[in-house]
């Protein structure tokens, strides 16, 4: 019974890990940008549900506040702070630093506005009740899957059925041709910040039901989130998706016959495996040079 | 003619200056105290609360002119990770000459203890509780009882509350192998077993798969080694899957996050005996103003790191009395030679080690409530 426990709580951790990786993926891909602050957005949708919460918000209202807020940062990064650099030199570094920087700024926002430590929210759909001996489920579980089920299922309706997600994934394949035929390119970017850090707030805010929220948790979220990206293929929001409840489930399956130390090393032990064997991650595409 | 003149001015001048004098030789060369706190990371709650009592200790040296220097309080941010620790060390004491500091965290306190030593710059810890932290530098003091006075007292407590099976979830680092040892120690000593360990890393978020380990081994009560958010997130992850047992861990669940969490309810530790209301008049004045200046009551971080500081007042007056320059070698001489000081909580009486001796209490978390057991 054990293992199906750890499989169970894998899962549950896992389709949170898959739609922060599917985020990230999504920004990336289309937009080639290594958005290292992805993190940040998941910091800020989640203390704002929680400023939303403490404050007798109705649920539904601080959940889009939260979405709100994590657009409007996407957003911000992509017009105030990734555009201006690629303007100049736009060399990955110059990024990657820029945008290391900024998480670190909101890192200390939060803990200046928020204060500086632990913050959870208090409700019984986290609380685990025994359904069978030995396997305590949670209601959050069962949140937890249909909630990332829907968001997979409306982004890939999204990606596929219109003309906005066609571009984006045009953008994504050939943006030369895209400008080509005259779409734009500018929005494009903006609408996949959008879309891709939309991803991370209900993530968010059921982090903050199951394992509770400090201001450092966005480190932890970008983490697994590039490891996601790696594992499941470069440019493959399906891998990625994927391969974030892959790891969830291995670092918490790994428990059955190793020392729980090495939960979360078991994550970076399938990053490494990937790299060694299949480079090109689950469901990337080989490139001869 | 000439000599007259200057005569009658410099007496005039003397008159003038003479109500100054005292007041230019306090504001001579400060004396440079600094900290070496988590300020930002996981572990920043704990930065504000140790910096508070550092704070109001040195308000109420000035306020008593305890001193004839001025202090200058320079604070540095360790991350609680040693690295950067070290960092912030070797900046106070190369940089800033910092001729008394302030450490926390076990694995912090042991990385820079060879640069205090080095340098010969007094350390005083008030938040860590590694029972190896003892006698680790000449320099570096103890103003907190460390883990194995805690351990001793929560023990046979609990074990005669009929809690004889103990699982330990602890920290991957020098504190939560300390507090392994000392539970596989001290446990079949008071009656008890130890019957699951549970290692987790630092940077360990989700303890839903460590409650399901935990509650296989079936224990009757299950100690917390741990630190900052992530001991929030620990007592969170175990009552939500399941783990429905006595929840008992050491003075770092004094903590405000932990006693605003509803899951901690319940959970039993081990702080200093404090009597903030009916104590000495020291320590009510250090309750009043800390209420008054933070509107809460202390806890007592703040008290340790208060007498931390207050120490440096009163042995630093002690040398200023016999114009004796204040360094470590000074301080420490003056610590071994008079051993016992007014501080916060009564009379602090430090051993060769430089421990400050203090009595502990057994106390649990109720509603938001301390309620003290023994």
């Amino acid at each position: 019974m054990l293992f199906v426990q750890l499989l169970l709580g894998g899962v549950q951790n896992g389709a949170l890990y898959a739609l922060t990786a599917a985020g990230f993926a999504l920004i990336f891909g289309a937009t080639k940008v290594f958005h290292v602050a992805h993190g940040s957005a998941f910091t800020l949708a989640g203390y704002v549900f929680l400023y939303g919460w403490t404050h007798n918000w109705n649920s539904a209202l601080s959940s889009l506040a939260a979405v709100a807020v994590a657009v409007a940062f996407g957003i911000g990064m992509e017009r105030l702070v990734y555009r201006p650099i690629q303007r100049h030199e736009g060399s990955f570094f110059t990024v990657f630093v820029a945008a290391f920087g900024v998480s670190i700024v909101v890192q200390n926002l939060v803990g200046v506005f928020a204060g500086r430590g632990f913050a959870s929210i208090d409700t019984p759909l986290s609380n685990a009740s025994e359904v069978l001996p030995e396997l305590f489920l949670a209601d959050v579980f069962w949140v937890a899957i249909i909630v990332a089920l829907v968001m997979f299922v409306a982004l890939t309706l999204f990606l596929s059925r219109t003309n906005a997600g066609v571009g984006l994934r045009a953008l994504a394949q050939n943006p030369d041709l895209l400008r080509a035929y005259g779409l734009s390119s500018s929005r494009l970017s903006m609408l996949a910040f959008a879309l891709g850090s939309a991803l991370v707030a209900p993530a968010a805010i059921l982090t903050a039901m199951t394992t509770g929220l400090n201001e450092a948790v966005g480190n932890h979220v970008m983490l697994l989130s590039m490891a996601s990206t790696i594992v499941g293929g470069v440019g493959s929001l399906r891998g990625a998706a994927l391969a974030g409840l892959l790891l969830g489930v291995a670092e918490s399956v790994v428990l059955v016959f190793l020392e729980t130390q090495w939960a979360s090393a078991a994550s970076f032990l399938v990053l490494f495996g990937f790299i060694l064997f299949k480079p090109s991650g689950m469901f990337g595409a080989a490139v001869a040079r | 003619m000439i000599g007259t003149k200057f005569s009658r001015r410099a007496l005039l001048g003397s008159a003038l200056a003479a109500p100054f004098i005292r007041g230019a030789a306090a504001q001579g060369e400060p004396y440079v105290l600094g900290s070496v706190f988590p300020q930002s990371g996981p572990n920043a709650e704990y930065g504000p609360v140790f910096t508070s009592g550092v704070q109001l200790a040195l308000q109420h040296i000035e306020q008593d002119r305890l001193l004839q220097r001025p202090i200058r309080y320079i604070s540095e941010d360790s991350q609680a990770l040693p690295q950067q620790g070290v960092i912030a060390m070797t900046k106070l004491v190369n940089v800033d000459k910092a001729h008394w500091t302030f450490a926390a965290f076990t694995s912090v306190s042991k990385a820079i203890a060879p640069i205090g030593d080095r340098a010969k710059t007094v350390m005083i810890n008030g938040g860590a509780v590694g029972p190896d932290l003892s006698g680790l530098s000449p320099y570096f003091w103890n103003v907190i009882p460390l883990a194995h006075l805690e351990t001793r007292t929560l023990l046979p407590y609990l074990v005669g509350q009929g809690k004889k099976r103990f699982a330990l979830v602890y920290v991957d680092d020098p504190l939560g192998d300390a507090i392994l040892k000392e539970l596989g120690e001290q446990l079949p000593k008071a009656g008890g077993e130890l019957v699951g360990s549970f290692s987790i890393p630092r940077d360990a978020q989700q303890f839903g798969p460590v409650a399901a380990r935990v509650r296989q081994v079936r224990p009757d009560a299950v100690y917390i080694a741990s630190f900052g958010a992530q001991q929030a997130q620990i007592i969170k992850g175990l009552r939500n899957n399941g783990v429905s047992q006595q929840l008992c861990s050491y003075s770092a669940m004094n903590l405000e996050s932990i006693r605003t969490l509803p899951e901690a309810n319940g959970m039993t530790f081990t702080v200093q005996k404090v009597d903030y209301a009916g104590g000495d008049a020291l320590t009510r004045r250090f309750a009043e103003d800390y209420k008054k200046a933070h509107n809460r009551e202390p806890t007592v971080y703040n008290a340790n790191y208060y007498n931390g500081c207050r120490l440096f007042g009163l042995l630093a007056q002690e040398l200023e009395k016999t114009n004796t320059p204040v360094n470590g070698d000074t301080l420490r001489a003056a610590l071994l030679r008079v051993r016992k000081f007014p501080l916060v909580g009564g009379t602090g009486e430090f051993d060769d080690a430089g421990n400050m001796m203090a009595a502990i209490e057994v106390v649990q978390w109720n509603n938001g409530s301390l309620t003290k057991l023994v």
